[in-house]
């Protein structure tokens, strides 16, 4: 360090702001208080060693990264990260393989055959959805999917 | 400060509101208020996240209404003010309680704050008609009064014990709520904007140290510097921006002046660099145009710190590579353009009257004796460590070399290394050259230094202005000063300005300065091992 200048004694005010703004570096802001709640993934910053990795992949926030993903990985972001780019990606990748999310059950269905029938109010068949409270697929015979809860908004 | 106007008035009156002693409420209001409070908390919690809470809020509204809250605006801040410290208080007994682990408490804390903004937002949004904008921005500026007033006073009461988090998280939210992309809320986006700035300027690290992190998170909040910066129109934002930034520089000063740097200031400072980088990166026209001003409050021994402002160049200019053999920069057609300066620098050339007596030397190079008393006007007895007016140093330099690139052009010449001489904005320049002492001398070379940018008249003037300097130089001393201001900002890490590479490339290059056979180039082993090695970074390195 250099101060070509000469040092100056702090003064009486310098001293004082000092102060404040030790005991203020004590209980740094924490990366959450400036973001929106997370109620399910919680940041709990963690000192890790520098061999592991310490920064996501590049480009791992572009919908191309998002459709690589497996589907299960999909469904866990679409339900525990809510109101997130993230959410909003992994919806996309989901649209992207034909799951369709269903309003009413607040679940995502995906034909497993062609509909037996379908009409402009519905259609019926055998449908695999993802069911978020057994966490898994199931198969669902003879399953109606009224149009009135398929969420159909553009996502762009 | 002045006396404050417009909008910033009830800002003003907000923090006045709650610093104002044995402030008293209407009995029963304290109760009432909490009362509300709660039952707000209570309802926006009960919906899922992120859930519309208009229906509720009409609800909640009746009953502001039946309690009497609305009634008048005295009752309105009241309650706001109330609302503020039952929020804070019931942040600082959640962090004292430590049953519970800190991501329970966060988020229990997160949850009353939320809440509290929700409401506010709310409010601001639908008070008054639909596109009666005064209201809503006349209670925007009197709830962040009353916030900041309520900081301010929780600072000075509980000194260390004090906590950031309530407020950066209710200025934050706040103002995340404000911008979300519906109608109503643009149409008086920079009005919010011009809001917290005041605010952020109210509370700037000078006036709550305590809260200085918490400060420059929402100073670089990437909403808040990508909305004052990118999208507000014809860089509307950038003088309030600048403002903040100019804030912050004034108050690390003091501590990085003496370069003993303690943990606190180290990572303030480390911030404060994050910051220069992003705006290095995607604002550069913004550091080129209140270099200036930035130059002026950054002690002179923060050498990286400046050198990442004085690096940031026009984004459509191509730079020239500085180590091109024979690269000739009077050919590049970018110096006969000067750079926009926002700052008034022949204003800050005090008294009047030497302002006058400057014009009057710089037009009829006359009387000697302007030159003689130039130090004196140059210096200053009060205050321990300071010997000279800095700013007074810097505007005097900025404004002669401007009034010589005009005069030069006035006779049909462009500036070079022979039409700068003999005049008498080069008699200034020699006079203090010769004349200050060592710490003088530095202010002044370095004051020229921060002129050596991106290819623009004043880069091409001032760096033959420099060079001049050392060559006409009557003494060593001079020319080892020279070299010291221009290596010392060498050596330091990248970036590196353009125009002080140019300039010391140019010296050590070319021989007609003899630069190798000065003595102090080899006064000490490591000094010409140093020299060595800057100068084949500078002659053959390419890929730097």
């Amino acid at each position: 360090g250099v101060a070509p200048l000469g040092a100056v004694p702090l003064q009486k005010e310098h001293q004082s702001q000092f102060q404040y703004m030790e005991s203020a570096f004590y209980h740094m802001p924490h990366p959450s208080d400036s973001e929106r709640i997370r109620p399910y993934v919680q940041r709990t910053p963690y000192p890790t060693q520098t061999y592991y990795i310490q920064a996501p992949l590049p480009l791992s926030d572009t919908l191309e990264f998002y459709q690589r993903l497996a589907t299960e990985t999909l469904f866990f972001v679409f339900y525990y990260m809510e109101g997130t780019k993230a959410q909003y990606l992994a919806a996309k990748a989901l649209k992207k393989q034909s799951w369709r999310f269903h309003t009413k059950y607040m679940m995502w269905f995906q034909r497993h055959e062609e509909p037996k029938v379908i009409n402009e109010e519905y259609e019926q068949g055998t449908y695999i959805y993802f069911d978020y409270e057994k966490w898994g697929q199931r198969k669902k015979e003879g399953f109606t999917f009224e149009y009135k809860y398929l969420e159909d908004r553009d996502l762009n | 400060d002045r006396t404050p106007f417009g909008p910033t008035v009830h800002i003003h009156n907000g923090v006045l509101q709650v610093r104002a002693p044995n402030y008293e409420d209407p009995p029963g209001l304290v109760e009432k208020t909490d009362f509300l409070l709660r039952e707000w908390i209570g309802i926006y919690n009960s919906q899922p996240q992120g859930r519309d809470t208009t229906k509720q809020f009409t609800m909640f509204v009746h009953q502001m209404n039946v309690h009497g809250i609305l009634k008048t605006d005295d009752l309105i801040t009241r309650f706001f003010r109330l609302s503020t410290q039952i929020c804070v208080e019931t942040v600082y007994r959640s962090l004292t309680d430590k049953s519970v682990t800190m991501n329970l408490t966060r988020a229990k804390i997160y949850h009353t704050l939320d809440a509290f903004v929700k409401l506010v937002a709310l409010l601001v949004k639908h008070s008054g008609e639909a596109n009666n904008t005064n209201t809503k921005v006349h209670l925007l500026n009197k709830v962040l009064g009353i916030v900041a007033g309520c900081l301010l006073q929780d600072h000075d009461t509980r000194v260390i014990d004090f906590h950031q988090l309530p407020y950066q998280r209710i200025f934050t939210m706040l103002f995340l709520e404000l911008n979300s992309p519906e109608p109503v809320l643009e149409t008086i986006n920079f009005h919010v904007l011009t809001a917290f700035c005041h605010t952020l300027h109210i509370l700037r690290p000078c006036k709550a140290a305590g809260f200085c992190y918490a400060w420059l998170e929402l100073v670089s909040h990437r909403v808040f510097m990508g909305r004052i910066l990118a999208t507000t129109p014809h860089q509307k934002g950038w003088p309030m921006y600048a403002q903040l930034l100019i804030d912050l520089f004034k108050y690390l000063a003091p501590f990085l002046r003496n370069a003993e740097l303690a943990k606190p200031v180290t990572m303030l400072y480390k911030g404060t660099l994050r910051v220069l980088l992003v705006l290095l990166h995607d604002f550069p026209e913004f550091l080129c145009d209140y270099h200036y001003n930035f130059c002026d409050v950054i002690p002179p021994n923060c050498i990286q710190m400046r050198n990442l402002i004085l690096s940031a160049f026009p984004r459509n200019m191509r730079l020239p590579d500085p180590f091109t053999p024979n690269l000739k920069v009077d050919m590049l057609p970018e110096i006969s353009y000067g750079p926009r300066i926002l700052a008034n620098v022949s204003i800050m050339i005090t008294p009047a009257q030497f302002k006058k007596e400057l014009d009057s030397y710089l037009k009829a190079r006359a009387p000697v004796t302007f030159l003689s008393e130039l130090r004196s006007n140059l210096q200053v007895s009060s205050g321990p460590g300071v010997h000279y007016n800095i700013l007074l140093m810097n505007a005097l330099i900025l404004y002669v070399g401007s009034q010589a690139i005009s005069h030069i052009r006035s006779k049909g010449h462009t500036p070079n290394m022979s039409t700068i001489a003999h005049s008498a904005h080069m008699d200034i320049f020699q006079n203090l050259a010769v004349d200050l002492d060592t710490e003088g001398r530095y202010l002044f070379l370095n004051a020229i230094a921060n002129q050596l940018r991106y290819p623009n008249s004043h880069t091409h003037y001032f760096s033959c202005t420099l060079l001049y300097l050392f060559a006409e130089a009557n003494t060593e001393a001079i020319q080892e000063q020279i070299t010291r201001v221009l290596l010392e900002r060498l050596i330091v890490n990248r970036p590196h300005p353009w125009g002080l590479l140019i300039t010391f490339i140019e010296l050590i290059k070319n021989p007609t300065y003899k630069f190798w056979s000065h003595e102090f180039v080899r006064c000490a082993p490591e000094i010409e091992k140093l020299f060595e090695s800057v100068a084949r970074s500078c002659m053959v390195q390419k890929t730097l």
